[in-house]
């Protein structure tokens, strides 16, 4: 038995550690500087919501993937991305239904439930190692942390393109074929299209659309949905 | 001077044949009076042209007539195609009252002239009428109150401001009249300059007014550019321009001068005339102007600084949209004033109503900017469907004229706003509610925020957790042995239930079978080696005494393997009983 507590007594100790971790360490005296920008899925859809009424889709749409990306699973921000979209004339591409189904999971959920994952199949492991008697119990609990591993990796795939993805603020804005201002425009872009980010040079950062066009946007001229520190 | 002196000598050499030609001209002469027919109070001037070396002319005495003798002069004459030298007799007439009057030769060859001296502008009866237009006469004109000739009299600039005292921002006309005398001034070098650092100027007009007139004597071309100024600030101030101008001017001394006043020949008076261009600039007199602040009583809020006289109009179009789709409303100011501060605050007050920025272009109605209209187009977004409204605009000038502050105001407009397409593609002016668009509504106020975008899983501080985790549960895997005893025990059990099944069965050859392969798979595993290399030997050293016994286990399992030996049930249960201590063991 004293050899069974031992990896029950380790996973706590690691979530304790890792929560310890995570979160922001408290400053001893007040801070001059202002307090960092707080996000939250409603705040950020109430807020898209009055940029569509102001006939602004491209900080609309920027509001409204910011507010997904906290809540991916919320009808109500989905349904409004999906209008202003189509009212600004910009192409949404239909999801899958397994990218439906893995997004209904919070990112911040899917984080914990890794965590828990990876818990369940370490101590199934070792316990399996430790007691050979009621194998089907720490089998099962590996099972089911590979499978809770499996949803938080999903989703993290899923994810991954939007850290990488902007929306374009101003219609007509001109994609130019070098990062200067005075360079040839190559194309121009739609407001509230989105692009994904691929590399950045002074105020000119390099987009690729949808479509596979690339070039160099102002970096006034769009924004990111997961803002840069 | 030294070739001066030359040509001189060189003159005096033709002397004698000079003599000898006058000798045969000494006798012809003749006379004409320019012009023949005058008004009274004007003059006449008499020309006496005579090729004989006459030195001076006797003037007549004719009642009416006042004969004034201006010069003597030599030159040359064209006579039957012949170049002679003359003496001209300058003479002026000035009659003292009308008639016309017979003026006898003042020569003894001469014939005599008449002179008509007429009262008014009566027709001459005797003048040839033409079928081209008589030229206008260059009217007669004065200098400007307190401006003088300048560049030896060849021209002058006048700066023309009003006499009033102006307001600050103000936008007033002025005038540069620029003076010069035709034939002396032969360039004029740039656009005149208005001087004075507390003023703003607007640009000269592109092409200045150009009339002639006859000033002094003389005849003078008059240039006139028009511009407007503003006061920066209030207070007394001077103010003049100035004008680059390229004149002929004499180089010559005094001495030159008097030299080539002696010379016989007007040719070679003009090549002594040591004329040549001289690049100057003249100034105008500086003027006053005093500038008055603008009147803080009074003043509206939504003054911008627009000062002089204006008038506002408005309108809208399209009269009817649907909500969502936009419309211009456009805003005409017109008037005098300084349009540059006139500016687009009039609309910030169209609160229900989307604006965009507006856009505003003037249309100047004089050369200077000074009179015209501005419009302003303002983009207008409905908010709500329905019977609308756009509020009246009001804008707030200084009229310096009154000398107050004066509103001018548009009124209302009505507009009719159809409710949105069927399609929604319009976002703006969408309600709260979002119902009409088909925006979702708001959400209540939010609870919970995150202090950042990126998701957990892909923050550096919060890998450490699983990494941690995977590190400590990896860790645990490796220092936790897996317990021998209890994973024989199963197995060891297993055999022993064997071993009782064959026993009660009575099965000698099942039973030795299975107790010698699980004897050979507990020492096998115990001292690893395989199973098929255990010998006698290894028994007897390994197991001592129990060896003995298991030897000769192993060989009856050999015996019943090839010769079916049977065992009694007593053998079975000391076999088993031998069996389960080995199973049981610990190992060495």
């Amino acid at each position: 038995m004293r050899t069974a507590k031992i990896p029950m007594v380790i996973a706590v100790l690691a979530l304790w550690a890792g929560q310890v971790l995570a979160q922001p360490t408290q400053p001893t005296q007040p801070s001059p500087s202002p307090s960092p920008p707080t996000y939250s899925a409603d705040g950020l859809y109430n807020l898209a919501n009055a940029y569509a009424r102001a006939g602004k889709p491209g900080l609309a749409v920027l509001s409204y993937e910011r507010a997904a990306l906290l809540a991916p699973a919320d009808p109500d921000i989905n349904a409004n991305l999906a209008y202003v979209r189509a009212s600004a004339h910009v192409p949404m591409k239909p999801l899958s239904r397994f990218a439906r189904l893995v997004g209904t999971t919070s990112p911040a959920a899917a984080a914990w439930l890794g965590i828990l994952g990876i818990a369940l199949v370490g101590i199934g492991l070792v316990a399996s190692r430790a007691a050979p008697r009621f194998l089907w119990i720490p089998r099962g609990g590996v099972l089911l942390g590979i499978a809770l591993i499996a949803l938080a990796a999903s989703n993290a795939m899923l994810l991954w393109p939007h850290m990488h993805e902007a929306v374009i603020l101003v219609d007509q804005a001109p994609a130019r074929v070098s990062p200067a201002p005075m360079a040839d425009t190559a194309f121009a872009l739609r407001e509230a299209e989105s692009v994904t980010m691929t590399a950045e040079h002074e105020d000119f950062i390099l987009i690729r659309t949808g479509g596979g066009l690339t070039g160099w946007v102002s970096r006034a001229s769009l924004g990111a949905v997961v803002p840069s520190d | 001077m030294r070739w001066v002196r030359i040509l001189v000598a060189t003159l005096c050499a033709f002397a004698p044949a000079r003599y000898a030609m006058a000798q045969t001209l000494d006798d012809l002469a003749y006379e004409t009076v320019e012009p023949s027919r005058i008004k009274l109070g004007e003059s006449a001037i008499l020309r006496v042209t005579s090729f004989g070396r006459i030195k001076d002319v006797t003037l007549p005495i004719i009642p009416g007539l006042v004969f004034e003798p201006l010069g003597r002069s030599q030159g040359f004459d064209f006579v039957n195609g012949a170049t002679l030298p003359a003496t001209f007799f300058s003479i002026r007439i000035t009659p003292q009252f009308a008639g016309v009057f017979t003026i006898p030769g003042l020569t003894p060859s001469s014939r005599p002239v008449g002179l008509e001296v007429v009262k008014g502008d009566e027709p001459n009866p005797y003048t040839w009428h033409s079928q081209q237009p008589t030229p206008a006469p260059v009217p007669t004109g004065t200098l400007p109150k307190g401006v003088q000739l300048q560049a030896g009299g060849a021209a002058f600039v006048h700066l023309a401001i009003p006499a009033r005292p102006i307001y600050v921002g103000e936008s007033v006309p002025v005038e540069i009249d620029v003076g010069l005398r035709a034939g002396i001034v032969t360039a004029v070098n740039g656009l005149p300059t208005l001087k004075g650092s507390d003023f703003t100027f607007n640009n000269l007009s592109k092409q200045p007014e150009r009339r002639q007139e006859s000033i002094d004597g003389g005849t003078f071309i008059l240039l006139t550019w028009h511009s407007a100024l503003a006061a920066v600030k209030p207070g007394e101030f001077e103010l003049s321009a100035e004008a680059p101008l390229t004149v002929k001017m004499s180089t010559l001394s005094a001495a030159d001068r008097a030299i080539a006043s002696r010379l016989a020949y007007p040719l070679l008076q003009s090549m002594y005339s040591g004329v040549a261009p001289k690049d100057m600039t003249i100034e105008s007199s500086p003027l006053q102007l005093k500038v008055l602040p603008l009147p803080m009583e009074g003043q509206p809020e939504n003054f911008s600084g627009a000062v002089g006289n204006f008038r506002v109009s408005s309108e809208v179009s399209p009269a009817s949209v649907a909500a969502g789709e936009p419309l211009t409303l456009r805003l005409h100011i017109s008037g005098a004033g300084n349009f540059d501060r006139v500016d687009s605050t009039m609309f910030d007050h169209l609160d229900h109503w989307k604006t965009y920025p507006a856009k505003s272009s003037f249309t100047p109605s004089d050369a200077v900017g000074n009179e015209g209209e501005k419009v302003f187009e303002q983009p207008l977004i409905a908010a709500q469907p329905g019977e609308q409204s756009i509020p009246g605009l009001e804008f707030a000038y200084f009229n310096p004229n009154t000398r107050q502050y004066e509103h001018a105001q548009t009124p209302a407009i009505k507009v009719t706003v159809a409710p949105a397409l069927a399609s929604g593609l319009s976002l703006s002016g969408a309600p709260a509610t979002g119902s009409a668009l088909g925006l979702r509504p708001d959400h209540r106020v939010p609870q919970n925020s995150a202090s950042e975008l990126r998701p957990l899983y892909f923050r550096p501080s919060f890998l450490i957790i699983p990494t941690t985790l995977a590190l400590l549960l990896a860790g645990s895997w490796f220092a936790v042995r897996p317990n021998a005893a209890r994973a024989n025990s199963k197995g060891a059990r297993k055999v022993l239930a064997q071993l009782d099944a064959a026993a009660r069965a009575g099965d000698s050859s099942a039973f030795f079978t299975a107790a010698r392969n699980a004897l050979l798979q507990r020492f096998a595993a115990q001292w690893r080696m395989p199973a098929d290399q255990i010998t006698v030997a290894d028994l007897r050293a390994r197991l001592g005494a129990t060896g003995e016994d298991l030897e000769r286990l192993f060989a009856i399992a050999d015996e019943t393997r090839y010769s079916d030996h049977q065992s009694g049930g007593a053998d079975f249960q000391r076999w088993i009983s031998l069996i389960r201590g080995q199973l049981s063991s610990e190992r060495k």
